[in-house]
């Protein structure tokens, strides 16, 4: 294990070079295959031809407030992407218990519970049953999580008018 | 350790990363790593039997000590490599050279890539024998042990150019001449095709040709003849003639052989449906008669039962009245009997009284007997009898 922790050590700076690539080839591998086969209510694309940065699409699960609309997201993905997570964030102005007024999103598979199999698609589909199940317990939104519970119908009255807000601007 | 770990195989033994090769057919997703989602390169397998690519799985393990799949916990020293025969199998796959898009056009299988790279790609980055700066290996001079950055003067124009440039400049040298196939003349390398093609001396057919003028000769001279050329004038009216005839050719054999197909089709339905409807209509006709065979067989034994109801009634008021005849006939019979045996006893007696008046009278010559015998042997007896009764009540008034 000595000597190969020093070979590893001897050739760092060629494999951080070659990351770069293996950043790319994932990530052109995840978008051919959004392409060939996109997965009903959700799709991505690199945004300003920039692959480390995408615009994610996502339909509001049906029999959910949200059924009907559609959110806009934002994807960054750092260098050592699939080892971390990508930074994603709600561009479309959001009402819900765990994405604040930001945008950002807390779910455990975005934090600490990230995996290098993971991928865009699992992510989107992710934030899609979030949405649908919100983890009320520990809320970026207390409001939100408040009348999720108590008021569905103030709830929706509230998401709609920030949803609103997107489509005036 | 007898089988070979994480550290027999280093990711760095490659001297490319073969995670990002471009493969030309479609990859089972069974051959490829969860992690880099591409074909594996180097397949190692964990403790909880998922195979991911060595440099991934280590890449992974620095990050969290566990499996990407499963989360269940895991170290460099839990990961095997996997079977030989899937090594193989990835190592089998079609890919494009790296250098694809610099401009090799090779494709090879991926456990060729790195001998491709090593001996025979042109567009490996190789150094320059002479001062060592990068180079592609095409623009290495042969086996040159000269550096392609000096400058030498091009063999036709004396300019100056780097060997790295040179083949490139002789194309467009202007110096660089060749010499008219037709007229001869000396022109650049670059120019001779465009002047060949134009040359004036050169020999062309007639334009008309393709309509039957057989004339050809010297491009100069093609345009006096073509003033003179008869064919030229109807050329465009033959042309479009022949063009229209051709596309009448091409329409025709189309639809001679969509009519074929067709008629082929058709008779094969015709005959399959004629086939269907004269066995449908047969079977029709023989369920059609059968049922009318049937209903009216049904219809005549209704009637026939009706008539045989009917003769029923009849006979069984016959029987009836049969019965009470029978019974009068009878009884006719008894009192006939009872009569007869009267009429005997009557018979016997006038007899008797007869003979008592012959004995009187002294004429006994014919006995009673006898005369009952006579009329017995002439079959008159009932006639006798009678006569004998309407006699006797005569008689007895
Ligand atoms: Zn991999
Ligand atoms: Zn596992
Ligand atoms: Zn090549
Ligand atoms: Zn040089
Ligand atoms: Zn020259
Ligand atoms: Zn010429
Ligand atoms: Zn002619």
């Amino acid at each position: 294990m000595e000597a190969s922790s020093n070979l590893t050590a001897a050739n760092a700076p060629k494999r951080a070079a070659e990351a770069g690539a293996t950043v790319t080839k994932r990530l052109q591998t995840e978008l051919m295959q959004l392409m060939l086969s996109p997965p009903p209510g959700i799709s991505a694309f690199p945004r300003d031809g920039n692959l480390l940065s995408w615009t994610g699409t996502m339909a509001g699960p049906a029999d959910t407030p949200f059924a009907n609309l559609t959110f806009k997201l934002s994807l960054e993905f750092p260098s050592n992407y699939p080892m971390s997570p990508p930074n994603v964030t709600f561009t479309t102005p959001m009402f819900h218990p765990n994405v604040d007024m930001a945008g950002r999103i807390c779910l455990d598979i975005l934090k600490e519970k990230w995996s290098a199999v993971y991928n865009v698609q699992t992510v989107l589909l992710s934030l899609q049953s979030l949405l649908g199940e919100p983890n009320n317990k520990s809320p970026l939104n207390g409001q939100a999580a408040d009348l999720w519970d108590r008021d569905p119908a103030e709830f929706k009255r509230l998401m709609l008018l920030r949803y609103r807000e997107a489509e005036e601007e | 350790m007898s089988s070979p770990d994480a550290a027999a195989i280093r990711p760095s033994s490659h001297s490319f990363d073969l995670r990002s090769l471009t493969y030309i057919t479609h990859v089972d997703d069974n051959l490829c790593c969860p992690i880099c989602q591409s074909p594996l390169v180097d397949p190692f397998t964990t403790s909880c039997r998922h195979t991911f690519c060595l440099a991934c799985i280590t890449d992974a393990l620095k990050v969290s000590k566990s499996c990407p799949v499963d989360r269940s916990p895991l170290d460099t020293a839990d990961i095997k490599m996997a079977p030989v025969v899937l090594a193989n199998l990835v190592n089998d796959l079609t890919v494009l050279c790296p250098n694809h898009a610099l401009g090799c056009s090779a494709t090879l299988s991926r456990g060729n890539v790195e001998g491709h790279l090593k001996e025979d790609c042109q567009y490996v980055t190789v150094d320059c024998p002479g001062c060592g700066e990068k180079i592609m290996r095409k623009d290495r001079q042969g086996d040159s042990e000269d550096c392609v950055h000096v400058e030498e003067a091009c063999r036709y124009c004396s300019e100056k150019h780097r060997k790295l440039d040179m083949k490139s400049h002789e194309a467009v040298c202007s110096a660089f001449t060749s010499s008219c196939r037709h007229c001869g003349i000396e022109c650049p390398l670059s120019k001779i095709l465009a002047h060949e093609a134009t040359c004036d001396e050169a020999i062309v057919n007639c334009d008309s040709a393709s309509v039957g003028c057989p004339w050809h000769g010297p491009r100069k001279e093609s345009t006096t003849h073509s003033v003179s050329c008869p064919l030229t004038h109807l050329r465009p009216l033959l042309e479009e003639h022949n063009s229209r005839i051709a596309n009448l050719e091409r329409e025709n054999k189309l639809l001679r052989r969509r009519l074929e197909a067709s008629l082929t089709a058709r008779a094969q339905t015709d005959i399959i449906q004629s086939n269907t409807t004269t066995a449908l209509d047969n079977q029709t006709l023989r369920v059609l008669t059968e049922q009318e065979r049937i209903r009216s067989d049904m219809e005549r034994l209704y009637v026939s039962m009706q008539e045989l109801d009917m003769k029923q009634n009849t006979l069984a008021m016959f029987m009836g009245e049969n019965m009470r005849t029978q019974e009068e006939v009878a009884m006719i019979g008894a009192a006939v009997n009872n009569l007869q045996t009267q009429l005997h006893g009557l018979q016997l007696l006038t007899i008797r009284r007869q003979g008592m008046d012959q004995n009187g009278a002294g004429n006994r010559s014919d006995g009673p007997s006898s005369q009952v015998k006579r009329a017995a042997e002439n079959g008159v007896l009932g006639r006798a009898g009678r006569e004998c009764f309407s006699d006797m009540f005569e008689t007895r008034d």
